[in-house]
């Protein structure tokens, strides 16, 4: 599991060849809204050779494709599916257009939640094949609602809510909207606060600076790690089901939970 | 008609092709006195894999590494034959 999913232009050469220094856990090497239409072929034929040449074994490395309807879906596809890379993030994402992207990729599949139609349809979409988490895309999603975004992000409440249960239901990975400010250091903090108190998995981010806080947000605190080594530890000694510990039950869910954040601070070295 | 990819963005280069009585190369680089003929290996070496012969490729470098001179290349020769 990722904390931070970082968007790069898939035709800029210097932030390709830097993406292990942003310390993004996941990279996703965008052939959509950052190309040109003119310079699409350009990028499919940079990102291959680019990724034929190094390798990145601590990052997961996924390609927003162009959506199923553009002429360039199919072909974004098939120039890259032998790459060396977890998967494709699908940009205005419906049954249908996953349908289509399974059709041909057996690899890992992030569809972006971004229309309102997307939103009703979120249970059917979580339960496809090689869905790896859905990724909302609030942007284009208050665009088609003719709503305008805020910092406190009640106009997206209603989403963020049912795409954080959704996805814990179907044990997949959530991934927030990114925060568009790019030097509002508050902000970027607020907001990923703000989604990983809703349950978020993960942010995604547009901005390479965003990444730092992401990942202190995303990430259990030193309190939280104690308390699960002490959980693991009293767990380990204890015969019966539930037990006491700080004058609180701890029973089965809060073991598991307490074993969830000691594998995520091994994973990011926490510990 | 020339045919060409890339940008004049740091880390990129502007590839142009264009047919020709025979192979020339010709490269304009920042950093030319100490990657030159790397640059130029990286063009013949993508023209033989390619087969490709007869033709103009005219390089503006800003300090690519050797996939995006290839990259650029590939790019401008796929939009000549289409």
């Amino acid at each position: 599991m990722s904390r931070s999913y970082l968007f790069i232009p898939g035709n800029t050469p210097s932030m390709l060849q830097n993406l292990d220094v942003f310390e993004s856990d996941a990279i996703i090497i965008d052939f959509e809204d950052s190309v040109l239409t003119y310079d699409k072929d350009a990028a499919r034929i940079l990102v291959k050779e680019f990724l034929t040449k190094f390798n990145f074994k601590e990052i997961e490395i996924f390609i927003r494709i162009n959506d199923s309807e553009s002429p360039f879906f199919k072909e974004d596809v098939l120039l890259t599916n032998d790459l060396n890379i977890t998967g494709y993030v699908l940009p205005k994402a419906l049954p249908s257009s996953i349908d289509q992207l399974l059709k041909i990729t057996d690899k890992q599949i992030i569809p972006i939640i971004e229309s309102p139609m997307a939103v009703l349809r979120l249970e059917e979409i979580a339960r496809k094949d090689q869905i790896k988490g859905l990724l909302l895309g609030a942007e284009d999603l208050t665009k088609e609602l003719n709503i305008n975004r805020t910092l406190e992000g009640t106009e997206i409440l209603f989403t963020r809510s049912k795409i954080v249960l959704t996805c814990n239901a179907y044990k997949i990975e959530s991934i927030d909207t990114p925060y568009t400010s790019k030097d509002d250091e508050q902000g970027i903090y607020k907001d990923s606060l703000n989604a990983s108190n809703l349950g978020f998995t993960s942010k995604s981010c547009i901005h390479p600076n965003h990444v730092d806080v992401i990942n202190e947000v995303f990430s259990p605190s030193q309190e939280d790690i104690k308390q699960s080594l002490r959980i693991i530890k009293k767990a380990e000694t204890n015969t019966k089901g539930a037990f006491s510990l700080d004058g609180k039950m701890v029973d089965a869910p809060i073991i598991e939970k307490a074993k969830r954040v000691i594998v995520q601070a091994k994973k990011y070295n926490l510990l | 008609m020339k045919y060409s990819a890339g940008s004049y963005e740091s880390s990129d280069c502007i590839v142009t092709v264009s047919t020709h009585s025979k192979t020339d190369i010709i490269i304009e680089s920042i950093v030319f006195e100490q990657f030159g003929d790397q640059i130029k290996d990286v063009i013949s070496n993508t023209l033989k894999e390619q087969g490709i012969k007869d033709i103009l490729v005219e390089c503006f470098d800003k300090g690519a590494l050797d996939y995006t001179i290839k990259s650029r290349l590939l790019t401008a020769l796929k939009r000549m034959e289409e």
